[in-house]
């Protein structure tokens, strides 16, 4: 059981199993912090995730992946992020932008379609808000909240890409009390 | 469209959930079950139009499901999802009711579409329930239309003696559908599956009667060069649909109740005696009764007859049908000359309803025939109609009713030139009536 004031000492993980720009990991981090209120660190979990590259797919099975993280995840940290470069896929869907076990501990997002329409360099302040947003999504399914109808909210369902830009990197109110009420439970 | 309340049955989370996201997205409602045991308690307190399965799902399979959804509920849309290599049993779900299949992995704008099209399809099977039940109501026989009291007893009187085999005869004035409803007599009747022949004994000259009911061997007379089946053999199993019996000749009417009496009869220049089975339906617009004060019409013919007996209300006594019929007789119309009208407008339809309809349906059918054709705009005017400008007397003018009939066939017979099929198409009678009152006036063509 964490106090609320104790929650701010709590650690998310930020764990990049490609390489990836410092600025975008602080962005992403930063935007951690400010919707989970939360300390980040950043820290490679995984040396790689070729055990879950599917050969014929061509794609990594993400569920594989989070069940890893969650597996490495040091006790002091409360919930993990992993970011990849790599093509997310579950079985029954032709691809992912991430997937996250939800009221878990682990999730995983991808970067490789999130540079649609937009320049694929890593600096471009879109990608980077794109990133952040899925990042900060994921990991809202890991304190329990699930998709809102708030088209705003970043919890919002993206369907595409257009639904990623258009959705704010925040939590509407009702997902913020949610979130709350979540954070009092653990 | 409206949102269509789907179950998706997953036992994975994050396919669940990812289902779910995408379709509220367009506005359906989604619940969802992790196994097909919460699906089964979940479909106890809620109907869904649609349910999207899992094959493959510890606990209770998805083609179990499948099974018990069927049983309960067949109307619901059972989508399977299964993954490339369980291809049969995919098959096999299709074989045991369900309405498509998924094959992962898959877009979920695929499903999106597939969604689309299940719940436009189970809207059209809706509709198309309705307006079975709808005409069920309206046209309770092939072509009858009308949801007036008058016309609910003609449908109850031909349902209450469908499997009756007597003869029936129907009465009414022209244009009322009496051979609509001898049809309808014979298509409920166990004899439906035999012929349906119709004589219009108004229309047959009477020497070629005898030949055309009966038959007639080869050589009976000068022209017949082969030997020819009669229509009452023709109606051997089925039925015979006398029309206008009331002006059938006196000769022929005692052999038509020899036949009625013991069902055999000869061919025209025949020596053997000819059977056949048939149920008599006749029709007359003619008051018979007044016939036999006459001396022109047989009693005990009519006796025979009149088993059975129907008459056919007049348009003007059910004023309520007309709006459906109108809109029967534009759709129709609509639909052969590929125009397209939408409905008659309230003006057109206020002067249908007053209008008194001597030529009952047929009148009105041939109204909005000629309307279609002459209609420019998308509705029907009061100005497309042909009774709008008639030049028929008005009802102050001090002439009766038969004097007003009179003076109206002759002004049509003048316009034009005699010509019996138009100038009958024009008036709403068939020729055959129109004969007969050229011959009941007196009047030259």
């Amino acid at each position: 059981m964490i106090s609320q004031a104790g929650f701010s000492q709590s650690n998310i993980i930020i764990s990049p199993v490609d390489q990836f720009d410092d600025q975008l990991l602080n962005l992403i981090s930063g935007e951690i912090k400010s919707v989970f209120n939360c300390n980040t660190q950043i820290t490679p979990l995984l040396q790689n995730i070729d055990f879950a590259l599917d050969q014929n797919r061509e794609q990594y099975h993400s569920t594989l992946i989070i069940e890893q993280l969650a597996k490495t995840a040091p006790p002091y940290a409360l919930k993990v992020i992993g970011i990849t470069k790599k093509d997310l896929f579950i079985p029954i869907l032709t691809y992912v932008y991430g997937e996250a076990q939800l009221g878990g501990k682990a999730s995983i997002i991808s970067t490789n379609r999130l540079n649609e329409g937009i320049s694929s360099s890593h600096t471009d302040p879109r990608f980077a808000q794109r990133v952040a947003k899925e990042a900060v999504h994921e990991l809202g399914h890991t304190f329990n909240l699930r998709h809102c109808r708030e088209n705003t909210c970043v919890m919002h369902y993206g369907r595409g890409i257009e639904d990623v830009d258009k959705k704010s990197n925040q939590l509407c109110g009702y997902c913020k009390v949610l979130l709350d009420d979540e954070i009092k439970r653990l | 469209m409206s949102g269509a309340k789907i179950l998706i049955v997953d036992d994975e989370l994050i396919v669940r959930e990812s289902l779910a996201g995408w379709l509220e997205r367009d506005n359906h409602d989604v619940t969802t079950a992790a196994s097909g045991e919460d699906a089964i308690l979940i479909l106890k307190e809620k109907r869904f139009n649609i349910l999207l399965v899992d094959i493959k799902m510890d606990g209770m399979s998805g083609l179990e499901l499948l099974e018990k959804v069927m049983e309960n509920d067949p109307d619901v849309a059972v989508v399977m999802i299964t993954a490339y290599g369980s291809i049969d049993t995919a098959i096999h779900a299709m074989k045991a009711g369900a309405s498509d299949y998924l094959l992962k992995p898959f877009d979920p704008g695929e499903l999106g579409v597939l969604i689309d099209r299940i719940v436009e399809r189970q809207a059209r099977a809706l509709e198309n329930l309705f307006l079975k039940e709808q005409l069920k109501d309206r046209t309770r026989f092939e072509s009858m239309i009308g949801q007036s009291e008058s016309m609910q007893k003609v449908f109850d009187l031909i349902e209450n003696v469908a499997s009756a085999d007597s003869t029936v005869l129907i009465t009414g004035e022209t244009g009322t559908g009496k051979g609509l409803a001898g049809k309808a007599f014979h298509t409920s009747s166990p004899r439906s599956g035999g012929p349906f022949v119709v004589v219009n004994c108004g229309a047959i000259p009477e020497h070629l009667m005898e030949s055309e009911l009966f038959g007639h061997q080869k050589g009976a007379f000068t022209d017949a060069k082969e030997t020819k089946k009669g229509r009452l053999e023709l109606a051997h199993g089925g039925t015979l649909f006398l029309d206008e019996i009331g002006e059938i000749g006196m000769r022929m009417q005692i052999d038509l109740l020899r036949v009625l009496e013991d069902r055999i009869f000869y061919r025209v220049g025949g020596i053997q005696p000819i059977e056949a089975d048939f149920r008599i339906i006749a029709a007359t617009n003619r008051n018979l009764r007044e016939a036999i004060k006459n001396q022109t019409f047989r009693q005990d013919l009519f006796y025979r007859l009149n088993v059975i007996s129907l008459e056919m209300p007049p348009l003007r006594k059910r004023k309520e049908d007309i709006p459906l019929l109108a809109d029967h007789f534009l759709r129709r119309y609509t639909q052969e000359t590929n125009k397209k009208i939408d409905k008659v407008n309230r003006d057109a339809m206020d002067e249908m309803m007053l209008h008194q309809w001597p030529g009952n349906v047929r009148e009105l059918e041939n109204a909005i025939e000629r309307a279609v054709v002459v209609g420019k705009g998308r509705n029907i005017g009061v100005q497309d109609l042909p009774f709008y400008e008639s030049a028929l007397p008005g009802p102050g003018s001090g002439n009766t009713l038969k004097e007003i009939e009179k003076e109206h066939i002759v002004q049509i017979l003048n316009d034009n030139k005699g010509n019996i099929s138009k100038c009958a198409k024009i008036l709403g009678i068939d020729r055959s009536t129109l004969y007969s009152k050229i011959k009941l006036y007196n009047l030259k063509k």
